[in-house]
């Protein structure tokens, strides 16, 4: 069954002159036990799709969508109480800065103990202590944590941001939920701490099927684990399809251009040579282009790309240009 | 690393006890008139009590010396003599600061009780009419003189309709011993046929000055305990939280709460010092008999050891009181518990 | 429904300007800044607009009420005293010396306090920690107790008044000068100034403060209320200004033996205080809201 269905999902940011639309027609779709990669540069709207299917954005942003369904109910037409319900018990999310995300005058035991879903009304209590002490225990030491004592008994701001991230996953997985949104949740790690946090990830995923959504701009990261991509740029959706036949065969110049600027470490880099990179920056909400927003930075752009280019579908692989990149087959 | 900071921070009020002494000591020879009269009390001497006056306060020898000896002085008790009655000025002291104390006390409780919650209250319906209005009513009573609010409670209250008394601590009728200095405990303990009456009455007179008193220390604590709360509700661990499922009420309780008051508790500190100075102005409207009222008595009758024995018994318990809060404050916050040895 | 716009270019305003703009929709704010401004100008002008001057005593016109009261009389608009002197020209008077005093004082006290509490926050080691502490010290006991020694030193009089509320005013002044001035200096364009070779000054004049004024002028009104209230709690004690000078507060002490048959002597120049304070304080608050909501933009 599908878990999440998105189709022609739309944020728009209603200033007093204009409505600026943040994203812009994106669609995709998740089904239980897949590892699904959102990809794109800092400012394509990635953050926001997250958060506007967990419910926290602000109430300037304005929400439209042809299907936003979560296991087959409506998000969009239930009442905030009932979206709160319903995301809390199946959807979790950890976040890109962990130690600001948790509560500076609390102890982790007792942030983690929050989560935990009721513990039965039986027994004593001391004896529901007891059971919450150890689901603790057995929690944190899911995550790779060793020393529970010392990381129980402390403040966030005492703990290093790896650390207070794998608390965070151990809080998002208390309620066993269905789907882990994580939004780029090993940037402000560093490279071991990172490795560890993918791993843990992946083996989440294979054991107990849980779906991911992965949020990122680091492509090198997601390669190995993820089963389906989805390449965003400025809201606009540019390719989508299964990893490995993105990697091998990509349509759009912009999924090309990422993949280009990937350094080949096997083969040797020469001396001083300049990494690739497409010329330009990502436009800002203000100045939003018409038509394919890539188009005043594409290589390849020529005078139909002022109108936005329809999202054409081949073997599951879909992609959104006038003039993709098919390779001719000899 | 707590004890280390305790000590520093007994060291800051060693610090500052000496430098308030210093400052009290070269009052002597800062106010007109004879240093010696001023220092001992006693205007007028003749040839005999100036010698004696001299050795006794090391006179002939430097300034140093001089300060050691008014330092012994004041530990032992002889804090000079009073001009205007001719009475020990330590025995004055201690007589009038029970009554201020009482008046602050009260009068930090109420600002407490009321302005905690409202403040609260203002920042959860943040940018609705509870939240004007509450803020409006605020501004307006922060920016009242004390005085000015004291003549129109009196001309109100006292004058026109006849509710509370306007002078005094309690009726002359009754007679209370005075045991503890505090008028409300006094009654309590004293063996009185007419105990309740005297309650109600000493309530009567307690009333305008403490309302009076309250007033801008109480609006002080509501803007300071709105704005926390704001601040607090903005970050992003209370958005995670709510991301996480937590109903309003839980997230309030739970999380916003003791990260807002944190901040809150040091504001009140630092009330306590502006709340003895308005009192000193309280008790002059009221007549009300505290050490600030005679504090500035003395100023009038230019009765120097008075000014000096009042205001370092005031300057001393704001200092104390200030210590004691922070230490407080930091005893409870888990944050500053790590900094303590950065800074002082 | 969105306004049509002709020209799609962006504003693109200073942040003086964006300052102002959102200032104005401040509406409270605005009003006070109003009311602050015509003070400002009843305090400079009042020796020439005053209908009668400050001590005339008009013997036949003893204490009359204001002249909306049946008894009043429209000659003198707010009434009399006990010695036949009109209230309105005492008051407006008072203004240049309660208000006008106040300013002045507040604008030693931020040169001063500017100067010192520079100096304290850029210099480093034993002698930064001492002034520390000496701050510290001093700033635990508050202003007023401060001013009422000073007082007790100099002995009563406007003049000893006002130079009281200045060294009242400078401890608090300069700590909150001086932690502005820290956290400008931590913040990494200052960095960026140094690591580029700029002197002690040029950060100074062209980094720090530039970006740091506008918190000045907030602090300023701050002190300018706490002045207000202070100069007139002195009078008001019988210690600042001393009668017949017509400041505010001593006006009140002067007025409190008629409370109860001439209530309005009593109760207009506390009316007057209460506004001067309040339009300082909006004004100050109103200033704060919009620097706060500019950085968050």
């Amino acid at each position: 069954m599908q878990l999440l269905d998105i189709r022609n999902l739309t944020i728009e940011l209603q200033t007093s002159e204009t409505a600026i639309r943040a994203v812009d027609r994106v669609s995709f779709s998740l089904k239980e036990g897949e590892v699904h990669a959102l990809v794109g540069e800092s400012g394509s709207g990635k953050s926001l799709i997250a958060k506007a299917i967990v419910g926290v954005l602000n109430e300037r942003w304005v929400i439209t969508a042809d299907r936003m369904h979560w296991r087959g109910v409506d998000l969009m037409r239930l009442t905030p109480e009932q979206r709160r319900k319903t995301v809390s018990q199946d959807i979790a999310m950890i976040y890109q800065d962990p130690s600001r995300c948790l509560d500076p005058t609390a102890k982790i035991f007792n942030q983690i103990a929050e989560t935990l879903p009721e513990v039965a009304a039986k027994g004593f209590f001391l004896k529901r202590n007891r059971e919450r002490k150890d689901r603790v225990k057995a929690l944190i030491h899911k995550v790779g944590i060793k020393n529970h004592e010392a990381v129980l008994d402390s403040y966030p701001h005492e703990l290093s941001e790896g650390v207070c991230q794998k608390v965070m996953i151990a809080m998002a997985i208390a309620r066993t939920p269905k789907l882990l949104i994580a939004d780029e949740p090993t940037t402000a790690l560093e490279s071991t701490t990172r490795a560890q946090v993918f791993r843990l990830l992946k083996s989440l995923n294979q054991l107990k099927n849980m779906s991911i959504l992965m949020i990122s701009h680091e492509l090198e990261e997601i390669v190995n684990w993820s089963h389906g991509i989805h390449v965003l740029y400025c809201g606009q959706m540019v390719e989508a399809g299964p990893t490995h036949r993105i990697f091998s065969q990509p349509r759009h110049p912009y999924t090309q251009a990422l993949l280009k600027s990937l350094p080949d470490y096997e083969h040797g880099l020469a001396h001083k040579e300049p990494f690739y990179a497409l010329k330009g920056t990502i436009p800002t909400l203000q100045h939003l282009p018409i038509g394919c927003r890539l188009g005043p930075r594409c290589p390849q752009a020529q005078k139909e790309c002022v109108v936005a280019p329809k999202l054409s579908k081949h073997h599951g692989h879909s992609y959104a240009c006038h003039f993709p990149l098919i390779k001719e087959i000899k | 690393m707590i004890l280390d900071y305790i000590l520093r921070r007994l060291g800051l009020l060693f610090f500052m006890v000496l430098l308030l002494s210093i400052f009290t000591f070269s009052l002597s020879y800062l106010f007109p008139g004879d240093p010696l009269s001023n220092l001992s009390g006693i205007p007028d001497t003749n040839f005999t009590q100036n010698a004696q006056l001299e050795e006794k306060y090391l006179f002939n020898s430097n300034y140093f010396m001089q300060y050691i000896a008014f330092v012994g002085r004041i530990l032992q008790g002889d804090w000079g003599m009073s001009f205007a009655s001719g009475g020990s000025v330590f025995a004055h002291v201690i007589d009038l600061i029970p009554a201020t104390l009482e008046l602050s006390i009260y009068a930090l409780v109420i600002s407490v009780v009321v302005g905690v919650p409202v403040g609260i209250l203002a920042s959860a319906y943040n940018k609705q009419w509870p939240d004007k209005f509450i803020s409006s009513t605020a501004m307006i009573g922060y920016s009242m003189p004390i005085f000015w609010l004291a003549l129109l409670l009196i001309m109100v209250f006292s004058l026109q309709l006849g509710w509370f008394p306007m002078s005094g601590r309690v009726s002359l009728l009754y007679e209370i011993p005075a045991s503890t200095g505090f008028i409300l405990l006094d009654i309590l303990l004293a063996d009185f046929p007419y105990n309740g009456l005297a309650m109600l009455d000493a309530l009567h007179h307690l009333t305008l000055p403490t309302i009076v008193l309250a007033m801008y220390p109480t609006t002080v604590l509501v803007r300071f305990t709105r704005e926390s709360m704001l601040k607090v509700m903005d970050q992003n661990f209370i958005k995670t939280a709510r991301a996480k499922g937590l109903t309003r009420g839980q997230l309030i309780i739970h999380h916003a709460l003791r990260n807002a008051l944190l901040p809150v508790i040091k504001q009140i500190g630092l009330q306590f010092s502006t709340l003895i100075t308005l009192a000193m102005i309280t008790e002059v409207i009221f007549s009300w008999p505290g050490i600030g009222r005679w504090l500035i008595d003395s100023i009038y009758q230019r009765d120097y050891p008075a000014i000096q024995g009042g205001l370092m018994a005031v300057s001393l318990f704001i200092i104390i009181a200030t210590i004691m809060a922070e230490l407080t404050y930091t005893l409870l916050d888990p944050l500053s518990r790590n900094q303590a040895h950065g800074k002082v | 429904m969105a306004k049509f716009n002709l020209f799609s270019e962006d504003s693109n305003k200073s942040p003086l300007a964006r300052l102002w703009r959102k200032f104005k929709n401040n509406h409270p704010a605005l009003v006070g800044l109003w009311v602050f401004i015509a003070f400002s100008l009843l305090a400079a002008t009042a020796p020439f607009l005053a209908p009668y001057g400050v001590n005339q005593q008009h013997s036949d016109a003893l204490l009359l009420p204001p002249s909306w009261n049946e008894m009043g009389d429209v000659r003198f608009i707010l009434g009399t005293d006990d010695l036949g002197r009109d209230v309105l020209s005492r008051l407006m008077n008072g203004a240049t010396y309660t208000f006008g005093l106040s300013v002045v004082a507040a604008l030693i006290t931020t040169v001063i306090g500017v100067l010192v509490g520079t100096f304290a926050g850029i210099s480093k080691g034993i002698r930064s920690s001492f002034l520390n502490h000496l701050l510290d010290v001093t700033l635990s006991i508050p202003s007023l107790l401060l001013a009422i020694i000073i007082i007790a030193i100099l002995g009563p009089g406007l003049m000893n008044t006002v130079w009281a509320i200045i060294l009242a005013l400078l401890p608090q002044f300069i700590h909150s000068i001086r932690n502005l001035i820290v956290d400008e200096l931590g913040k990494d364009y200052v960095t960026a100034y140094r690591l580029d070779g700029a002197s002690k000054w040029h950060i100074l004049s062209r980094g720090i403060f530039p970006n740091v004024y506008e918190y000045i002028v907030v602090i300023f009104t701050m002190a300018l209320s706490t002045a207000i209230l202070d100069i007139a709690a002195l009078g008001f004690l019988k210690l600042g200004a001393q009668p017949p000078t017509t400041e505010w507060g001593a006006i009140l002490a002067e007025n409190l033996g008629l409370i109860y048959l001439a209530p309005w002597t009593v109760a207009l120049p506390g009316v007057l205080l209460f506004l001067a304070v309040l339009s300082t304080n909006l004004v100050g608050d109103g200033l704060r809201k919009v620097l706060q909501a500019r950085k968050a933009d």
